[in-house]
Parts: C-alpha cells; structure tokens; sequence
C-alpha cells in the first residue's frame, strides 16, 4: 500500500503549557479505514488538526506525499479533508450550493468547473434536490453530509472526521456512516476521531488509542477492541457478549 | 431544525428573484434615500408598489408583521416622541404634556416611512442570497482605492449568514434559562446579562471554529470572483426605480 501520511515524533503543548501530544510516530496508508479512539481530552483532536497543518507541531516532522506539511501547506489541505464536530460552525455558505463551491473558489477553479463539480458532488451525496436552501435550515444528519460535500468536492486523498456522529439521531447517524464507508470504498483514506467506537469499528481497519496525548495502542480492530474499556473506551456490545465485531449499519 | 425569519432567503421565481442583484442594490439604496423628503401621498403609492412586489415575492403579510412586531413597537414610541415633542396646535393635553395635531402628523408619516423602508429590506434580503449581497458589495467595492474589497465582501457574508446562528443559539440559550424558572427574574438588565454573556461565549467560539474551517479549506483573498447573472429586465427597473425616486423625492 502507498504511504500518504508520515509522521515522525511530532510534540504539541499550547501556549498555556498544556501539552496536546507527545512524541507522536505513525504512518498512513492509502484506502486505510482508521479509528482515532480516546477519552475527552486524550488529544485526538490536536493530532487531527495536525494532519491539515491547523496546527504546527512544536517538534517532529510530519510530511503528506513525501511534502513537509509546514512548508506545503495548501497541497496538503487539498490532499487531506477535514470535516469537523460541529457541521454549524464549519458551513460558511448562505445555501448548500454555495457552501460546496467555497473550497473550489479558495483554489481560483473558474465558475465552470465549479458549478460542474459541486453538482456532480451534491448528487453523488444525495442532496442536488437541497442545493438552494440555506444550510442552516437542514437536519443534523444533513449538514454533516452537506460538510463532508463541502470537502469532497476538493478531490481529497484523505478525509479526517472529527466525531463525526455527535449530536447525530439514528437516521442522521445511519446516513453519515453509510457515506463515509462508501468513500472508503471508493478508495478515500478515512480517519475517524471518537470515543464512541462501536458505530464504526465493523468498517475499521485499524485503531489508534490515545492517552494523554500519547499513542496507547496500535492495531487491527480484533486485536484492540478486548483493551478498549481499560483505556475508557465502551467496548461495542457484541465483543462484549462474544459475538466478535458485528456491523452497526445491517 | 432552524428558525425561518423574513429576512432569511427563500428560492423563488419572482422578478426580484431573478433580477441581478447591482440593480437591486442600487435601486434599494435609490428609493431609501428618496423615502426621506417624501410627503404621506406618494409614500401610500410607493407602499402600493411594495406591496405588490411584496405579495410577487411570496411573502406572507401576517406572518412579516409578526417576526417584526417588535420593530413595530419602536414606530409606535417613535410616533408617540413625534407627537409630543413637535409643536402646533394642541388637540389635548394631559399630566402637562400636549399632542399636537402637526406632532400626530409627523408621527404618523415618519413611522411610515421607516415601515415602508423596513419591508423594502425583508424584500429584499428574502428575495436575495446573502452570498449575492457579498457580490454585490465586492463589484461596488471594487473601483475604490485602499480597500480590500474581497475581505470585506466575505466579512459582510459571514455576517448575514451568521446572524440565524446566533439568533438561534439566542434562542436555545434563553430557553434553557427559562427552564429554570429564569422568568421569574424581573430585572430587565439582569435577564440582559445573564442572555448575553454565554451567547457573546459562544458566538465568539463559533467565530474560532469558522476560521479553523475555513483554513483548512484553503481560504484566501485571491478567490474565483462573483458570478452575475441579469435577468433582462435589469434596464427597466433601473428607469422605473429612477422615475418613482424622483416622484418620492419632488412631489
């Protein structure tokens, strides 16, 4: 598999002195489908946002297609999507159309290309018929959708979720979930912050656990999810009653 | 699921729907001003006007009236200053103060002019995306010198597009306090206080977020410009608007 995302002993501590992450080393390959799993706080939301160069690491190198993200960093933010936990605050458009086209602006496409890729994204996420409502007037489940589109339309390597269920109903959940295990499919990197594993962890193909802003545990789901609950992670119901790993989305 | 307000956009067909937005800007602008020297007669003809444009955008009259009930309050205690304070012939007094009959008049006529103003913008901002307003802003913005016309353009955006939001987190904040009995608090600026300090918390983390969101979308000043699109009847609204201001401002 190619490698897409390496990272070398990358530190983080924020200016209040609280450190974020500490000596972080891992690799990411293409077509990968990875858990980031932790308590509150357990720092994977500064490593996600390392990975789009929001923020810059203290020490340690991190490189995206073999390019420093320090120095690359608008190639590394075409390469690498992020859809953050609260779809309100990342949607900047005043209708789903516009929200979509704003990343393609961003990169001076011409009005063509725009409106032929944000029309061809929509549809592909089942939401063209949407395309003149404002976003804020969509359902939970929706925006989500409408943000990961938001995204999409950059042609991304990678798509990094930020607890990408959260504050999600059933219907809402089931809908986000479907369509990130169809990018997968379609051959996007998926990496998925949360604490809640269970949702996702039948379509995973590795977990991380993060503690204290240091990578616990490294490894194939199967292998991981008996030590999830000793790192205050819910172990998913059916590896609990012995059933193994067991799909969420039937 | 959100709050509609009559300022929010609403797709449609109509002629304002379709009609650019330079032309809408200017001709809003070009009325407004109009409206301030115009006599009772020809602001009930401009209100007739309104009104069908008004009924043409789809707009609903009652429900208008109550998303700006409380505008409407202000016009009453404009009307009312108005009255008491221009001098005339007195029609009656109480407790030592008097209403006018030239007071009433004036009353009456500068809170119709702000009415009729006031629904010339929930016109206007539900038959036009906020993100055309932005472009609107940026080509009138455009020839002026030291002025970064694209930054300002996004900043006007995000403000429009923001304002739902916040009204709505306003809202879910007070509901919150209202389950806790927070209605039996009578003190005005302590129920103020106690709104605005988590609101300003949150919208100022929101504003955080939105920055984060936007870099990591690549943003920048040098973007793919504004897209115009006229309808073809930009050239008769711009003579119309021309010949109504004109007859608002003289007659």
């Amino acid at each position: 598999m190619k490698k897409i995302i390496e990272i070398s002993a990358v530190s983080h501590t924020f200016d209040d002195g609280y450190v974020g992450i500490k000596n972080i080393s891992l690799s990411i390959f293409k077509g990968e489908f990875i858990i980031i799993a932790g308590k509150n706080g357990s720092g994977k939301t500064t490593f996600l946002r390392h990975l789009n160069g929001l923020l810059k690491p203290d020490s340690g190198c991190l490189t995206v297609n073999g390019c420093d993200v320090k120095t690359n960093l608008i190639q590394t933010r075409k390469t690498i999507g992020m859809v953050f936990q609260d779809a309100d605050t990342q949607i900047v458009g005043d209708t789903v159309f516009d929200e979509v086209a704003f990343g393609l602006e961003n990169l001076k496409f011409n009005r063509a290309k725009i409106n032929e890729k944000v029309t061809s994204v929509l549809k592909n996420l089942n939401l063209f018929h949407l395309k003149d409502r404002a976003p804020f007037t969509l359902s939970g489940g929706e925006k989500r959708r409408l943000a990961i589109a938001g995204v999409l339309v950059m042609d991304p390597q990678v798509i990094v979720f930020d607890e990408p269920f959260s504050n999600l109903d059933y219907p809402g959940t089931i809908q986000v979930l479907a369509t990130i295990i169809d990018l997968n499919r379609s051959d996007h990197t998926i990496i998925i912050a949360t604490h809640d594993v269970e949702t996702v962890i039948y379509d995973a193909t590795r977990i991380i656990i993060m503690e204290e802003g240091l990578i616990k545990e490294d490894g194939a789901p199967a292998d991981i999810v008996r030590l999830l609950e000793s790192c205050g992670i819910k172990e998913p119901c059916s590896s609990k009653f012995g059933l193994g790993i067991q799909p969420w989305l039937t | 699921m959100a709050y509609l307000t009559p300022f929010t956009y609403r797709k449609g067909e109509s002629m304002l729907h379709l009609l650019d937005v330079r032309c809408k800007f200017f001709i809003i602008c070009l009325l407004s001003m109009s409206m301030l020297s115009a006599h009772f007669l020809a602001c009930c003809f401009y209100g007739l006007i309104l009104f069908f444009f008004f009924k043409n955008s789809g707009l609903k009259m009652l429900s208008t009236l109550n998303h700006i009930k409380y505008f409407i309050l202000l016009l009453f205690f404009i009307f009312a200053a108005r009255a008491l304070i221009v001098k005339g012939d007195i029609l009656f007094s109480f407790y030592g103060l008097s209403i006018t009959g030239q007071g009433l008049k004036e009353g009456i006529l500068v809170s119709f002019k702000f009415f009729l103003v006031m629904i010339t913008g929930v016109v206007f901002s539900s038959t036009t995306k906020p993100s055309c307003v932005k472009n609107a802003v940026q080509w009138f913005l455009k020839p002026v010198p030291f002025i970064p016309e694209k930054r300002v353009a996004i900043m006007i955006s995000m403000a429009l597009s923001f304002i739902p939001v916040i009204l709505n987190q306003a809202h879910d904040i007070s509901d919150a306090r209202k389950a806790r009995c927070a209605d039996l608090q009578k003190n005005p600026v302590k129920k103020i206080i106690r709104l605005v300090f988590p609101l300003l918390k949150k919208t100022f983390l929101s504003a955080d977020n939105i920055v984060l969101a936007m870099e990591s979308r690549c943003y920048s000043d040098d973007r793919t410009g504004p897209e115009f699109i006229p309808s073809g009847r930009e050239i008769y609204f711009l003579a119309a608007s021309v010949i109504l201001s004109s007859g608002l401002a003289w007659l």
